[in-house]
Formats: C-alpha cells, structure tokens, sequence
C-alpha cells in the first residue's frame, strides 16, 4: 500500500509539471484515489485538510480582490516607471522592488497579476520589449514572497502548519537574505538586460506627462480598502501578541473588507480562485495518505541516514532539495509533501533553522523553471497572450543562474546563522 | 409559433479566405456584432465577432487593466499594429460558438445569448448558414409581434 501511494502522489506531481491536466482536477483526482485505494482512510483524509491555509488563502484573495479594483495597484506601477526618468538600470530596480514589495505583502501571484498588465502598456510607451522587465518582475516576485509568511504559499503552508513560527520570525529571518538576494539578482540581471532597455528620452517624457492618480477612482473607497489592507498587515505582525492565527487574521481583515468595500458581496466573493482552494485541499489529501503509510517517516530516515544526523547538512539538503524539487514540480505540491518530512526529520525538538532551508528552498527553487511557481506560469501567460511568447529554453537561461546565485546567498546565510 | 429561420436573420457571412480589414468592413456595413466565417463550400468555420477584431487591432493587455484613464493620447503603436495585422487571414480569428437552428424557438435563442455573452449567433440548417441572428433582432421581432 505504501508503494500506491507513492506511485499516486509521484504520477500526480508528474501529471501537474507535464500540465496536461489542469492541476486542480489532478490533485483531486489523486487525493480521491488515495482514500478509494485505501491508502488513506476518511477521517485522516479530511483531518489531513489545512483548514488554516486555506483560511488564510481565501481572507487574502478577498481583502486584495477588493483594493484592487482602486487603481492603487496601477498608480504605484505607474509612479516608479516614472521616477526611473527612462533610465533602464532605475526601471528594473524600481519594478523589482515594488514587484517584490506587493508579493511580500499581498502573495507573488497577486503582484504578478497586477503589476505585469501595466508593465507591458509601460513598456509599449517606451517602445522596448517588455520580456526583460516581466522577466525581472517574476524572478522578484518569487524572492519578495519570501521574506514573509503570506508572500508564497509554501510560506503560508509552513506558517499555518508550525504555529511555533509567527509572522514576525518569517520577517526577521527570510526578509533580510530576501532583500538581499533581490538586491544582488536585480543588479545582475540590470547588467544583462540593459542593452535591451535603452529608452528614447521623449518617449520617458511621454511616461512621465501621464497623471498616474487619474485612475485612482472613488477617493473615500481608496481610502477605506488601504486602512483595512494596511490594518491587516499591521494585525499580522502583532498576532502573536493579539494570540490570533493568521488565518484568523486574513478572514477578519476580509470580514471588514466585505463590510466596507463591497457593494456586491456575491462579486467581491468570487474573486476567492476556488481552484486553487481546491487544488491545496487534493494535495493534503495526498500527503495525508504518504503519511499514513509511513512514506513520510522513511524519507525522513533515508534524509537524516544521508546526512548522518548533522543538522547543518540536513539543512543544507533541505535547501537545495527543496529548490531541486520545486523547479521541477511546483513549489506548492513539493513544500506539502515536505512539510511532514522536515517534522519528522526534526523529531521532538523543534528547530527553525531547518524550516527557513524549506522556505528559502521551495520559494527561490520557484525561480529555476516555467513551472515552478504559479506566479511564472502567469506572467508568461500573459506575455503570450501579447504576442511575446517566453519559450521554456529562455526562462530556464534566466531562472537557473538566478535561483543558483539565489541559493548560494541562502547558503551562506543558513550556515552563518541558522545552522 | 415562429422558428428562428422566420425571424429576420443578416447575411453577414465572410469566407474564411477574407482579411482582418474585410472583416471589419464586413461588421461595418452590416449592422451585426458578429460574422459568420464560411469556407469554400459554404460550411461554417466560425464567428467573427467586433470584440475578436478589437482583441486584434488593440494591445490584449487592455482587458487586464482595470484602468487607462490616465492615457490621454493614444498608444504611439497603434498605427503599426493595425497596418500589421489588417491583411492576417480573418480565419485566424474564427471561433467556435453555440450554433443556432432554424427550427428552434427564440426561446431557445434567449437562453443561448445569455448564457454564451455572444451578442450574434449563427443560424443553420440542413449545414448551410441561414444567416446571423442578432440580440437586436431578436426582440426587434418580439416588439414587432406584440404591436400587429
């Protein structure tokens, strides 16, 4: 039975990396045969469910899917491409750090869908290829989701499930390796991409005439969505102290964003992606039936025999394997499936150290491939979609020199400090 | 009770071999959101619609900005755009959609434009195009009916 369920969970992640089935539908599908083959049993099955995560995910599409329609989002877009003055080195610095600000705060995904739109209209203005700075927006969105716990879903998947860690330890370990990760990847690719970006500085005038609050609608709804927005984010950082999880914290923000900000609350809830609720409900179930058969505490075994019990190399191969793996998988069904096994690894005694390798593995190892995070998948959507297609070959000269600069910088700092 | 092929149905079809210029042209003159897109032997390939050619001849990005108030000029491109993609093949932008019968009911019509969003649909019978039906003229002909 044990051999079934491993056999279902890798043909599932296969199936999702291949996308020749939406990946909802090959999550539900595999969590479905885990509990009619056996290898889980009801009761474990739906106890295997992270309400919290899902809590958490559905609080945060609300309270965003509510500010966004403010033109908050496409004025701050705007404003930096004005502030670089048609510099191309200011605008990838500048698109990086407010790409990497929103991901933070928001999740990856969301800042994607937000700020690549009106990159690509910046980038028909200035008459460039917008490739270089959609490019630079995902590699930053994927390094800005992981400085905080809702930033990337493998963080939120940690966060909910070791309640040890709070929102401030994901913001005082992984932001400051964050910030300086994106520093150092955004100068890199500033150097490699700079010739490509040079701009005609009447077509900088044209960017900087624009009246980028125009769009700013409904002054008193920009004002109610950021206080609540900003509110949240405050809640976040303070809900150890308020003992509230954060999924409490995300349902209550939504809660008040509902009451103040929705004149249609049937609209406002179905920006909640039930596809991904349900997608992350198959994966827990799935990993519910690996734990069950004791996959999980082989693995486990197998990682701490490989490492002989060093917890600075068990962190180290929990990095890189983490990045390994959600470069070729997704982040998402990778970190599910890791999470029980760093528990295991750790035993009875708790140690953070390796659950910051896990974050810092699976949210940088989404830089590597296409695929690798919902957030790439995306932007080269929509790139696509413009008539600026992004082939696999062409990510991956980007992304792997990425995630590995990315990962050595996480190295050092695991060793220096957490390992 | 009178079927669709009774209704007052434009001949707004073009052949697949037609421009994107044609197209617009075509939706032009005839008065009809949509385009029934034929091949040689008079089958229906698909439609054309006004929002299709709009897709085409203006940036995809639009639709997923909420927001363009501040652009109080046109996009300097749009010129080129639209000299690039004017001579495509209109068979490129053909879409698949809810086909119509002559011996349905407008009922029938009602529930497939609502639940499609199309504005026009094509109306065939026997394989051959009978013509577009509009949402227009659909209750055109109600009106009409209730007043003689």
């Amino acid at each position: 039975m044990a051999t079934l369920s491993v056999v279902i969970f890798v043909s599932a992640l296969a199936l999702i990396a291949v996308e020749w089935v939406h990946r909802t539908k090959v999550a539900l599908a595999g969590a479905a045969l885990m509990v009619l083959t056996g290898a889980v049993d009801q009761e474990h099955a739906i106890e295997s469910i992270d309400w919290a995560t899902l809590g958490l995910l559905a609080g945060m599409m609300v309270i965003v899917g509510l500010t966004e329609p403010t033109g908050v989002f496409t004025f701050l877009a705007l404003r930096v491409a004005q502030l670089s003055k048609g510099n191309p080195i200011a605008l990838v610095f500048l698109l990086a750090l407010v790409t990497g600000v929103l991901s933070a705060f928001l999740d990856n995904l969301t800042a994607i869908l937000l700020v690549v739109p009106i990159t690509l209209l910046i980038a028909d203005i200035l008459r460039i290829s917008p490739i270089p700075l959609v490019l630079v927006e995902i590699l930053s969105s994927n390094i800005g989701g992981t400085a905080t716990l809702i930033g990337d879903p493998p963080n939120i998947m940690i966060g909910t499930a070791r309640p040890e860690l709070s929102f401030l330890d994901f913001i005082v370990n992984l932001a400051p390796v964050a910030i300086v990760t994106l520093v150092v990847v955004t100068g890199g690719l500033a150097l490699v991409f700079r010739s490509q970006l040079r701009v005609d500085p009447a077509r900088a005038q044209e960017i900087a005439a624009l009246d980028a609050a125009r769009d700013m609608r409904e002054a008193d709804k920009v004002g109610r969505t950021m206080a609540v927005l900003i509110g949240t984010i405050v809640a976040f950082f303070l809900h150890t102290l308020l003992h509230l999880e954060p999924a409490v914290v995300a349902l209550t923000g939504a809660t008040v964003m509902l009451l103040v900000a929705a004149d249609d609350v049937e609209a406002a809830l179905e920006r909640i992606e039930w596809s991904t609720l349900f997608f992350f409900i198959g994966l827990f179930v799935m990993v519910g039936g690996l734990e069950e058969q004791g996959v999980v505490d082989n693995v486990a075994e197998w990682l701490a025999d490989l490492t002989g019990g060093s917890s600075t190399a068990e962190g180290l191969v929990v990095l890189w394997g983490s990045a390994g793996g959600s470069a070729l998988v997704d982040n998402i069904p990778f970190t599910a499936a890791m999470i029980p096994v760093v528990s295991s690894l750790q035993g009875t005694e708790f140690d953070d150290g390796l659950w910051w390798a896990l974050a810092l593995g699976a949210c940088f190892g989404g830089n590597a491939t296409m695929i690798a995070a919902a957030a790439n998948v995306a932007a080269t959507g929509i790139l696509d979609r413009n008539g600026q297609p992004v082939s696999f070959a062409r990510f991956l000269a980007v992304g792997v020199p990425v995630t590995f600069v990315s990962l050595v910088i996480a190295t050092g700092y695991l060793l220096l400090f957490q390992l | 009770m009178p079927r669709l092929r009774d209704l007052p149905l434009v001949d707004a079809s073009i052949p697949d071999s037609a421009t994107f210029a044609d197209a617009v042209a075509r939706l032009f003159e005839a008065r009809v959101p949509a385009l029934a897109v034929t091949s040689a032997d008079g089958r229906l390939v698909g439609v054309v619609s006004e929002l299709d050619v709009l897709r085409a001849v203006f940036p995809r990005y639009l639709a997923e900005l909420r927001h363009t108030a501040f652009l109080e000029d046109d996009l300097a491109g749009l010129d080129e755009r639209a000299d690039a993609v004017r001579d495509r093949p209109v068979a490129e932008l053909a879409r698949s959609v809810a086909v119509l019968d002559g011996g349905e009911s407008a009922t029938h019509a009602a529930e497939r434009f609502l639940h499609t969003g199309e504005q026009a649909l094509p109306v065939v019978e026997g394989g051959r195009v009978l013509g577009m039906l509009s949402i227009a003229a659909l209750c055109h002909a109600r009106f009409d009916r209730v007043e003689r």
